[in-house]
């Protein structure tokens, strides 16, 4: 297998699509964070130990 | 766009279930699936060793570590029952694989069919395991993540449908600084890291870049590789190659999915046009350790001889090449590199602007928020069970589900769609004709593998091939067969369109 060693020199970069108003793109959500009460009343529910006693088969 | 599709081992924690009892709680959980499907898998066409170098490995490397977890008393189980595949009525298959509920998503040709159906896939997994609770009384949580912290990991696998005629050398050269890289925005993000058995504190972008140890092999349970060669088409092999992407991670984020699968097709299509990447990691297996845990994304001296690269300059170099060969050419496509552009230019800027799109930037600034408002370091033993929590499916207690639900990250499709994608496979890949039989044909179906299927008809078995069908459009044969009226009309139809 033949991997080049040396950098090329980067072409300039093209203008890339403009992302339109609306429609087609994701879902955005209306706030940059969340009400985090809940996600944090969801964190202190977490058994500290779990990640310790999570045993798994090595898959693929 | 290609043809692609998706495989999830998903981990899992059963109530009072050891760790060697879990390839029995794997199979009894896939079986417990209450939806409709066949079990009929035909395993025989089925050829994981064979290696896209142009030879057949005489055998796959199997994980000493792991094997410590099989039981001397455990009655050996014939393949069939401990895969235990179920096809489903939306083309899907679902199985086992060693302890590991995996979901594979039937043949999708669009990104957004694709993202419904591994959305689908999580569907799947959690009704299979609220049944085994249900039967069983023993509480199941289900994890769609890569590690167990343990040296353990499990896969969640691409596939892209691409031209033998391609060489593999330019495959790999040209796929190479792209899949090294892409983990800056479809990373799935872990706490801690794995060396060759040792474990340390830390944060890093990606759950499967600890594991990845040789740059290309066909193997995937042991010593895996970055570029894996399994040649398997489960199409006409004269003309066609399955990249097989085992790289990945699974990602919580549905963006993250779409994105990882949009841009690789991309970058796919660029090399089978014979673009080359202007930059070569001299390492490329070091080069995936390096980037996955330089979060800072500054230039690494990993991914290039100048060392002058970062992984979003590469990424970047990929997008500006796509955007000058396929810009404007559809909808979906520029749906893609928009997205691509807005996240390398905000993880540029400012990382923590991903956060609704990115699974490691959202897992790193909940982790970080939980340990300034509990007093705890950053590196502490808590920090993995949150990140496990990060993975956790169950709605109540799951924390990207808490922000799915708190419309705090982006949505690629549509709750609708996942819903349909559920019942009803997509519209135009041969998985229509699959799910077909499903849904109609049940109990007249003899045998289900990806590439064809048999059935009972007229008091024999009919093959249906749908290996040749693999990039054909099937909008219209779908239609034809949703009006069928019976068996006999079914096979009419498959009959003109096997000799169209």
């Amino acid at each position: 297998m033949h991997i080049r060693l040396e950098d090329r020199t980067p072409r300039p970069a093209p203008p890339t699509p403009q992302r339109k108003e609306e429609g087609e793109g994701p879902t955005r959500p209306d706030v940059k964070r969340p009400d985090n009460s809940d996600l944090l009343r969801r964190m202190r529910r977490v058994d500290p130990d779990a990640a310790r006693r999570y045993r798994q088969r090595s898959g693929q | 766009m290609r043809m692609m599709g998706l495989e999830t081992e998903y981990g899992i924690a059963v109530e009072g279930c050891p760790v060697e009892e879990l390839l029995d709680a794997g199979m009894e959980i896939v079986r417990a699936y209450p939806g409709p499907h066949v079990a009929l898998w035909d395993y025989g066409p089925e050829s994981p060793r064979r290696d896209l170098r142009g030879f057949t490995a005489p055998m796959l490397a199997q994980d000493p570590e792991d094997a410590r977890y099989d039981r001397a008393d455990r009655p050996r189980t014939p393949v069939e029952v401990e895969r235990s595949d179920r096809v489903l009525a939306n083309g899907a298959r679902f199985y086992n694989d060693h302890g590991h509920p995996e979901y594979a998503t039937p043949e999708c040709r669009t990104v957004d069919d694709l993202v419904a159906h591994d959305r689908a896939g999580e569907g799947v997994v959690l009704a299979a395991a609220e049944a085994y609770e249900s039967a069983t009384g023993k509480h199941v949580r289900v994890y769609r993540n890569n590690t167990d912290f343990h040296g353990a990991t499990y896969g969640c696998h691409e596939s892209y449908l691409t031209r033998r005629c391609v060489p593999l050398a330019a495959l790999v050269e040209g796929l190479t600084p792209f899949l090294v890289t892409r983990q800056a925005f479809c990373g799935a993000g872990k706490a801690g890291i794995e060396d060759g058995g040792a474990a340390r504190p830390g944060f890093q972008m990606s759950q499967r870049a600890d594991f990845v140890v040789v740059p290309l092999s066909v193997d995937t349970l042991y010593n895996r590789p970055l570029f894996n060669t399994r040649d398997e088409p489960h199409a006409p092999a004269a003309e066609l190659v399955r990249l097989h992407v085992i790289l990945g991670d699974a990602n919580m984020s549905e963006w993250a999915t779409a994105m990882k699968a949009g841009t690789t097709s991309l970058a796919l299509e660029l090399v089978e046009q014979g673009w080359r990447p202007p930059v070569a990691p001299p390492d490329p297996v070091a080069a995936v350790k390096a980037v996955s845990r330089e979060i800072g994304l500054g230039p690494l001296g990993a991914l290039s001889a100048t060392g002058r690269w970062s992984a979003v300059d590469v990424q970047r170099s990929y997008l500006d090449a796509a955007a000058r060969a396929f810009g404007g050419r559809d909808a979906g496509t520029d749906r893609v590199l928009r997205e691509w552009t807005d996240v390398l230019d905000d993880l540029r800027a400012d990382p923590e602007s991903a956060f609704d799109r990115v699974d490691w930037v959202a897992k790193r600034s909940l982790l970080r928020q939980f340990a300034d408002e509990e007093g705890l370091d950053s590196v502490d033993p808590a920090m993995q069970s949150l990140d496990l929590a990060y993975h956790d499916l169950h709605p109540e207690h799951g924390l990207q589900v808490g922000l799915r639900q708190a419309g705090a990250v982006c949505q690629w499709v549509t709750e609708e769609a996942v819903t349909q994608a559920l019942a009803a496979p997509p519209a135009d890949t041969r998985a229509a004709i699959r799910g077909h039989f499903v849904r109609r044909h049940p109990a007249e179906l003899l045998s289900v593998c990806w590439s064809g299927l048999e059935v009972g008809y007229r008091g024999g078995r009919e093959r249906i091939d749908l290996g040749r069908l693999a990039q054909a459009d099937l909008t219209r044969w779908r239609e034809r067969l949703a009006r069928a009226v019976d068996l006999d009309e079914t096979m009419t139809i498959m009959s003109q369109l096997e000799g169209r």
